[in-house]
C-alpha cells in the first residue's frame, strides 16, 4: 500500500558474477540491521519448525477455568478469552506467518515474474497485452483486489493467501520487465542473439540472473504488505477463522477485551510488529549492500 | 430468526443521555440509543429482521395487542376481540380515533391494508409464515376486522403482538412507494424525523400521541423525552467506548464488555433473564450415525455448558437444557430438570461404548471401520459463537470424538445445511413463540435434515390448533418432553440481556417480550 | 506533451472496461447473495422458491451472463448501478454520501502524511547522522512495519478513552482528526525516506556549497536552494501516495466507523450484497484511476522532462 513502484527502477544492476556475489554475502555479514533482521527471522523460522516441542500447552485446548489470566510463570503470555496459552498460539502462529509469506510471495513472485519476462522480452503485441492486463489489476487499490478475490472466493486463511498473492503480482510483474527492457539491449545480450542463443536460453541464463538481486530485495518489501493485509483481513473476519493461531485472528476481539486483558492484545500486535520490522531491517540491509547508491 | 439477533441480543436499544439544550418548542432529554446494525429498511413488511422490528416496534408503530408481564395478550390498539367457537374466527374491534402521523385515520383498512401487502406476491414478503393459515380478512365497518383461518391458528396472538404486524399508514405507503422503508408513518409515541444511512436515525416526540393504553407502562403521560437518537454501532468495543466517554450513556453490553461496566458503580446494569433465544446443536438425521439416539444423548452429555457461558458470554447466559427458551410461555421447567441431559462427560463416554463406539489408534474412537470424525458447520462473525465452537470441539476431543469446524456468513451457512455435506450444526434462534418447535423440528425439519417421528409430528401439530393459552402450554409441556426424549438436538444455552445504562437514568423498563417502553425513560434530578 | 495527455487518457478506457467486466464477475462468482439470505429459514421450502424467484426475475439474475454484462454496463453509463439487494434503495445513492467521506479522509490523512513525512525527512537530512536523524528513520521503519489497524485501535484507547480529547463516535471534523492521523502517520514514513535521500542529495551540490561560502543564512540556503530541488523526488512519491492513500483509507474506515466507501465494501461483502459490492468496487477503481492520471498529467506538466511511462 505504502510501497512505491518508483523506487524497482533504481535497482537496475550489471550482472553479477560469483566473486561479487561472495562479496555481496561479506558485506551482509557485517551488516548490523541484516544482523537484527536476519536474527529475528531465523527466530522466528527455528519456533515454527520446532513448535509442538517448544510449546508448553496445546495452542487449541480450552480451559474455561484459566480463562483471561494476566502473564505469569505458568502463562509466559497470560492466557485469552478461552483459557488457551497466548504464548503457545504465538510459537504456532510463526508457522502460519511464513506461510502466508511463502505463498504470498510465490504467487506474486511466479506468476509477476514469468508475465514480467514475456512482457519484456517478447513479441511487442504480447508486452501490450500483458501491460494493459497489468493495468487493469492495478487499477484497483491494493486492499480493494484483495477485497474482490475475498469476495469471489469466501473468506479463509487459504484465499486470503492467494488475494494477497494476486494483489502482489503486479509489482513483480512491472519490476521484471523494466529490469528486461534494461538488459535486453546490453551487449552482450545482443551478441549472444547474434550468434543464434534461443530466446528462452538467452531469458533464462542471462537475464534471469540479473533480475534475481532486485527481486529479492523487492520481495522482503513486498512481503511485509502481504502479510499485513491478510492479518488484517483475519483482524476483519474475511481471512484466517477462528481458532486458527494466527496473529491478526488473535486480534479480532482486541477492542473489546484491550481494557480488561492486555495482554491479549498486546501478544499478537506485537508480534506481527516484530516479524514485519525484521523482513523490513532485512530488506534495508540487502538493499544497502546491494546497491548502495540508493542509500 | 436471523443470526442478527446476536448483534441486537433482544432489545439493542439503550439509552443514553446528551446534554442537549432543550429546543424551545420541545422540553425533554434527548435520548441516545445504540443500534447494533444499520436497518436496511423501516418498511416491516420487507423484513424479519431484530433491528428493524426494534427500531419500529418500540417508537414509531403500534400494534393490534401487546403482552403483558404474563404473557398474555392485551388490548392496544385494538379495544375488544372475539373468537369463534370453531376457533377459525378472530374478530377485533378497534379503538376510534387514532390517528397516524400524518394526520391520517388508523382503522380497519390500514390493517388490512398491511395483511394484503404481506400477501402479496410482488413484495415475497418474509413475514409469510406470521399470518399462517390465514383465510380472509374482512372489514364489515371502519372499527372492526375479521380475521378468518383455514384452521385454528395458535400462534397468531403472540404475532400479533410483534412489530412485524404492527401498522403503516396507507396514504404515506401509497405515496412514497418504493422509497417508504426511508420513511416510516405509524401511530406510536416517537415519529420519524430522518436517517443518515449507517449513522444513525432521529426521532421526536409524536405532539400527538393518544392516551397510553398499556397497562405495564409507568408513564400514563406524554413520552417523557423529546428526541430519541438511534446511532448505528456496530462494534462492541466502540459501545463500550462511547458509554465511558458519555456520548453514548448506555448500551446492550456483549460477553467482553459486561465486566467492565457490571460492577462499576457509575452504571446501572439492567439483565434480563426471560428471554427467547437458544443456542442448540442438530444433527444431519439424513447420516445413519445421527440416526441412533444414544449419539446424540451422548453430545447432550458431552458438552460443557457452563464453560460456554463463560467464554462466550462472561456468564451472562444460562445453559439450557430444554428445546423451548426459557423466556418463551410454555416452557416447562419441571419436564426440562427431569429429561434434560446436562454436562457428564462419563455418562458421555459410556453411551458412546454402548453405542458401538471403541477407541482405535491415538484414541480416536471407531464403529465399524467408521472413525468419529465430524464436520461442525456454523456461521461466522460472532465472537460468542466462534468461542462456543472451540469449546465444543475440545469437548469432543476429550471424548475422542474429532470434529472439523467450518464457519461461514449466514447466507451461504444456512441454506448449505440442506445439502447433505455435514454432520452437525450449531446454530441459533430466537422466537418468542412455542411455534418455534414446528418450525424447527417437526419433520421434515427446518433444514430437511430431520427424520419423520410420529409422536413429536403428532404433538406439535396439536399444540398448534389449542387457542386457549393454557391448554397449550400443558400441549408444550408434552412437547418438550418428546422433543427431550428424542435428543432431536441438543439444547445449550440462552444468552441474558445485558443493558448499562448510566447512573441518572429511570424508568428503563423491558417488556415482557424485552421491548423498550421508550416513553417511560427520564432523567434523575441532579 | 497534449499527446502524451490523450495517449494516457485514451489507454484509461481499456482499463475501465476491463473495472468493469472484472467488477461484474464478482457478482457471477459469488456462489450465495442477500436475496437469499433473506427467504432461507423464514419460508417453508416452496414458498422461498417462489420468492427467490420473483426476486431472481426482479434483479435479472435468470438471464444469461452477457446479456446481464450488457445491461449492466448500459446501467453504468446511464448512472444506474442497480438496487441494493439488502436495502432496496439505488446503490448510487448508498455510495454517493459516503463517497465524499472517503475523499475527505483521503485528503485529510494526505496533508497529515504530506506535512509529517517532509519536516521529518528534512531535518533529518539537514541533522543527518545525529540522534535526530537515527531516531526520526527508526520511527519511520516503525512506521512500515506496523498494522494500520493495531495502531489505530491503540490511538482511540490513548486519545479518545484514556485522555478524553476527541469523542469516539462523533462524525464531524472531530470525527476526522484520529483516522487521518493514523493513515496520514502511516503513509508519511515512505514520504519521510525519500524526503530525506533526496533532501540529502540536494544538500550535497555544489552550489549549495557556493551559496554557504557566500555567506548566506542557513534557512535561505535550505529552503529556498536544497528544498525546491529535492521538492522533485518528494512529490513524484507523493503522488504515488495519494492512490494509495485512497486504498489504505479502507481498513481505517472500518476501525473508526468511518462512515466512507471502504466501510461500505468491507460490510457488502459480509452480506454478499453483490450490487453495492460491485458498485463500490467500480467506483473506487475508477476514482483511483482518475487520481493517478490527475497526478501524471499534473507531473509533466511540473516537469515535461518526465513522461511518466506505465505502459
Amino acid at each position: 500500500m505504502s510501497f512505491t513502484t518508483a523506487e524497482p527502477s533504481l535497482l537496475a544492476l550489471p550482472a553479477a558474477a560469483a566473486g561479487s556475489r561472495r562479496a555481496t554475502l561479506h558485506a551482509l555479514l557485517h551488516n548490523r540491521t541484516a544482523w537484527i533482521g536476519g536474527g529475528v527471522l531465523l527466530l522466528i523460522i527455528f519456533a515454527a519448525a520446532f513448535a509442538p516441542w517448544i510449546v508448553p500447552y496445546d495452542p487449541y485446548r480450552v480451559d474455561p477455568i484459566v480463562r483471561l489470566q494476566p502473564p505469569s510463570l505458568a502463562h509466559l503470555f497470560g492466557t485469552d478469552a478461552l483459557g488457551r496459552d497466548i504464548f503457545s498460539r504465538i510459537v504456532y502462529g510463526t508457522r502460519l506467518f511464513l506461510l502466508i509469506c511463502a505463498i504470498a510471495a510465490s504467487i506474486a513472485a511466479s506468476i509477476g515474474v514469468t508475465l514480467g519476462l514475456l512482457a519484456g522480452s517478447g513479441p511487442a503485441w504480447l508486452d501490450m497485452l500483458i501491460m494493459r492486463l497489468i493495468d487493469v489489476l492495478l487499477a484497483f487499490p491494493y486492499i480493494l483486489l484483495v477485497l474482490a478475490v475475498i469476495a469471489i472466493l469466501g473468506p479463509s486463511l487459504w484465499t486470503a493467501m492467494v488475494a494477497v498473492g494476486i494483489a502482489g503480482i503486479p509489482g513483480y510483474a512491472r519490476l521484471v520487465r523494466a529490469e528486461v527492457l534494461s538488459v535486453r539491449s546490453l551487449e552482450y545480450v545482443e551478441a549472444m542473439r547474434a550468434a543464434g542463443a534461443g530466446v528462452w536460453r538467452i531469458r533464462l541464463g542471462t537475464i534471469l540472473p540479473n533480475v534475481v538481486s532486485p527481486l529479492i530485495v523487492y520481495g522482503t518489501f513486498a512481503t511485509p504488505l502481504a502479510v499485513l493485509a491478510a492479518a488484517a483481513l483475519s483482524f476483519l473476519g474475511l481471512g484466517a477463522q477462528p481458532p486458527a493461531a494466527e496473529w491478526g485472528a488473535m486480534l479480532v476481539n482486541a477492542r473489546t477485551l484491550m481494557f480488561t486483558a492486555w495482554w491479549t492484545v498486546a501478544a499478537p500486535g506485537m508480534a506481527i510488529f516484530v516479524a514485519i520490522l525484521s523482513l523490513n531491517l532485512l530488506g534495508n540491509a540487502l538493499r544497502d549492500v546491494l546497491d548502495p547508491r540508493s542509500r | 430468526m436471523l443470526r442478527r439477533t446476536l448483534i441486537s441480543l433482544a432489545p439493542s436499544l439503550a439509552l443514553g443521555l446528551v446534554e442537549a439544550p432543550a429546543r424551545a418548542a420541545d422540553a425533554g432529554p434527548t435520548l441516545t440509543f445504540r443500534l447494533g446494525e444499520d436497518p436496511e429498511t423501516l418498511y416491516n413488511v420487507q423484513s424479519i429482521s431484530l433491528t428493524v422490528a426494534e427500531v419500529l416496534g418500540d417508537q414509531i408503530l403500534e400494534g393490534l395487542v401487546y403482552l403483558d408481564r404474563k404473557g398474555l395478550p392485551q388490548p392496544w390498539l385494538a379495544q375488544s376481540w372475539s373468537v369463534s367457537d370453531d376457533q377459525k374466527e378472530i374478530t377485533f374491534k378497534l379503538r376510534p380515533g387514532v390517528k397516524f402521523h400524518d394526520g391520517t385515520d388508523f382503522n380497519a383498512d390500514a390493517v388490512k391494508f398491511h395483511f394484503t401487502a404481506i400477501q402479496d406476491p410482488q413484495n415475497a414478503s418474509p413475514l409469510l409464515p406470521l399470518i399462517g393459515p390465514l383465510h380472509a380478512l374482512d372489514v364489515p365497518d371502519p372499527l372492526t376486522v375479521r380475521f378468518t383461518f383455514a384452521k385454528p391458528f395458535a400462534p397468531f396472538f403472540t404475532n400479533l403482538s410483534l412489530a412485524q404486524l404492527y401498522f403503516n399508514s396507507p396514504t404515506a405507503v401509497a405515496k412514497y412507494g418504493k422509497t417508504y422503508g426511508r420513511h416510516p408513518v405509524g401511530t406510536g409515541p416517537y415519529r420519524f424525523v430522518s436517517w443518515n444511512p449507517g449513522a444513525e436515525i432521529d426521532l421526536e416526540r409524536n405532539p400527538d400521541y393518544h392516551p397510553q393504553w398499556r397497562s405495564d407502562a409507568e408513564n400514563k403521560g406524554a413520552p417523557y423525552a423529546a428526541r430519541i437518537v438511534l446511532r448505528v454501532i456496530e462494534e462492541d468495543g466502540v459501545a463500550a467506548e462511547a458509554l465511558e466517554t458519555g456520548e453514548l450513556t448506555a448500551s446492550n453490553l456483549t460477553a467482553d464488555i459486561i465486566p467492565r461496566f457490571v460492577h462499576d458503580p457509575g452504571y446501572k446494569v439492567i439483565i434480563n433473564k426471560n428471554v427467547t433465544n437458544l443456542l442448540f446443536l442438530e444433527f444431519n438425521e439424513r447420516r445413519p450415525t445421527f440416526q441412533d439416539f444414544r449419539f446424540r444423548q451422548a453430545m447432550s452429555y458431552a458438552i460443557n455448558r457452563e464453560a460456554i457461558v463463560q467464554a462466550s458470554w462472561s456468564g451472562y447466559a444460562a445453559p439450557a437444557l430444554g428445546p423451548l427458551a426459557v423466556g418463551i410461555p410454555g416452557y416447562d421447567a419441571g419436564v426440562v430438570a427431569k429429561y434434560g441431559m446436562p454436562y457428564d462427560p462419563a455418562k458421555a463416554k459410556a453411551l458412546l461404548a454402548d453405542a458401538g463406539w471403541k477407541p482405535g489408534p491415538g484414541g480416536l474412537l471407531e464403529k465399524n471401520g467408521q472413525k468419529a470424525r465430524f464436520l461442525i458447520k456454523s456461521y461466522a462473525g460472532f465472537t460468542a459463537i466462534d468461542r462456543a465452537l472451540a469449546v465444543i470441539q475440545s469437548n469432543l476431543k476429550d471424548l475422542g470424538v474429532d470434529a472439523t469446524l467450518q464457519t461461514s456468513d449466514w447466507g451461504v451457512f444456512y441454506p448449505s445445511l440442506l445439502r447433505d455435506d455435514w454432520d452437525m450444526d450449531l446454530d441459533r434462534w430466537t422466537w418468542p413463540d412455542g411455534a418455534v418447535l414446528t418450525q424447527l423440528f417437526r419433520s421434515p425439519g427446518h433444514r430437511n435434515s430431520t427424520l419423520p417421528d410420529p409422536k413429536v409430528d403428532s404433538v406439535l401439530d396439536r399444540c398448534n390448533t389449542l387457542m386457549e393459552p393454557t391448554q397449550r402450554n400443558v400441549c408444550l409441556g408434552e412437547a418438550q418432553q418428546v422433543l427431550l426424549q428424542a435428543m432431536t438436538i441438543v439444547p445449550i444455552l440462552t444468552n441474558w440481556t445485558v443493558i448499562a445504562t448510566q447512573k441518572n437514568v429511570l424508568g428503563y423498563d423491558l417488556d415482557f417480550e424485552g421491548g423498550l417502553i421508550p416513553g417511560d425513560v427520564h432523567l434523575a434530578k441532579t | 506533451m497534449s499527446t502524451y495527455i490523450l495517449r494516457r487518457l485514451l489507454l484509461t478506457v481499456p482499463v475501465v472496461i476491463g473495472i468493469l467486466f472484472t467488477t461484474f464477475l464478482i457478482k457471477a462468482a459469488i456462489p450465495s447473495d442477500a436475496v437469499v439470505t433473506m427467504y432461507q429459514g423464514q419460508l417453508s421450502e416452496q414458498d422461498a422458491s417462489k420468492a427467490i424467484a420473483i426476486m431472481r426475475h426482479k434483479y435479472g439474475l435468470d438471464r444469461p451472463w452477457y446479456m446481464q454484462f450488457l445491461s449492466y454496463t448500459e446501467g453504468v453509463l446511464t448512472g444506474n448501478l442497480g438496487q441494493s439487494i439488502r436495502t432496496r434503495q439505488p446503490v448510487i445513492k448508498e455510495i454517493g454520501y459516503r463517497y465524499r467521506n472517503t475523499l475527505e479522509l483521503t485528503f485529510a490523512a494526505f496533508l497529515v502524511a504530506l506535512t509529517v513525512g517532509v519536516v521529518s525527512g528534512v531535518v533529518a537530512a539537514y541533522f543527518k547522522d545525529t540522534w535526530l536523524d537515527i531516531t526520526s528513520m527508526t520511527v519511520s521503519l516503525f512506521g512500515i512495519s506496523m498494522p494500520a489497524f493495531f495502531f489505530g485501535l491503540v490511538l482511540i484507547m490513548v486519545v479518545s478513552v484514556w485522555l478524553r480529547w476527541l469523542p469516539v463516535i462523533e462524525n464531524g471534523w472531530q470525527g476526522l482528526i484520529l483516522p487521518a492521523l493514523t493513515l496520514g502517520l502511516i503513509e508519511a514514513a515512505p514520504l519521510a525516506r525519500v524526503a530525506r535521500s533526496s533532501m540529502v542529495e540536494a544538500l550535497g551540490r555544489d552550489y549549495i556549497r557556493a551559496a554557504r561560502a557566500k555567506g548566506m543564512p542557513e534557512s535561505v540556503v535550505v529552503l529556498r536552494h536544497a528544498l525546491p530541488n529535492a521538492l522533485l523526488s518528494i512529490v513524484t512519491l507523493a503522488g504515488l501516495q495519494i492512490g494509495s492513500l485512497f486504498g489504505g483509507a479502507f481498513i481505517i474506515e472500518v476501525i473508526f466507523s468511518w462512515h466512507g466507501i471502504g466501510e461500505l465494501a468491507v460490510e457488502a461483502i459480509q452480506w454478499r450484497d453483490f450490487t453495492i459490492t460491485q458498485g463500490v468496487i467500480l467506483i473506487s477503481a475508477t476514482t483511483y484511476v482518475l487520481i493517478n492520471l490527475v497526478v501524471d498529467i499534473l507531473y509533466t506538466w511540473i516537469d515535461p522532462r518526465i513522461v511518466v511511462d506505465k505502459s
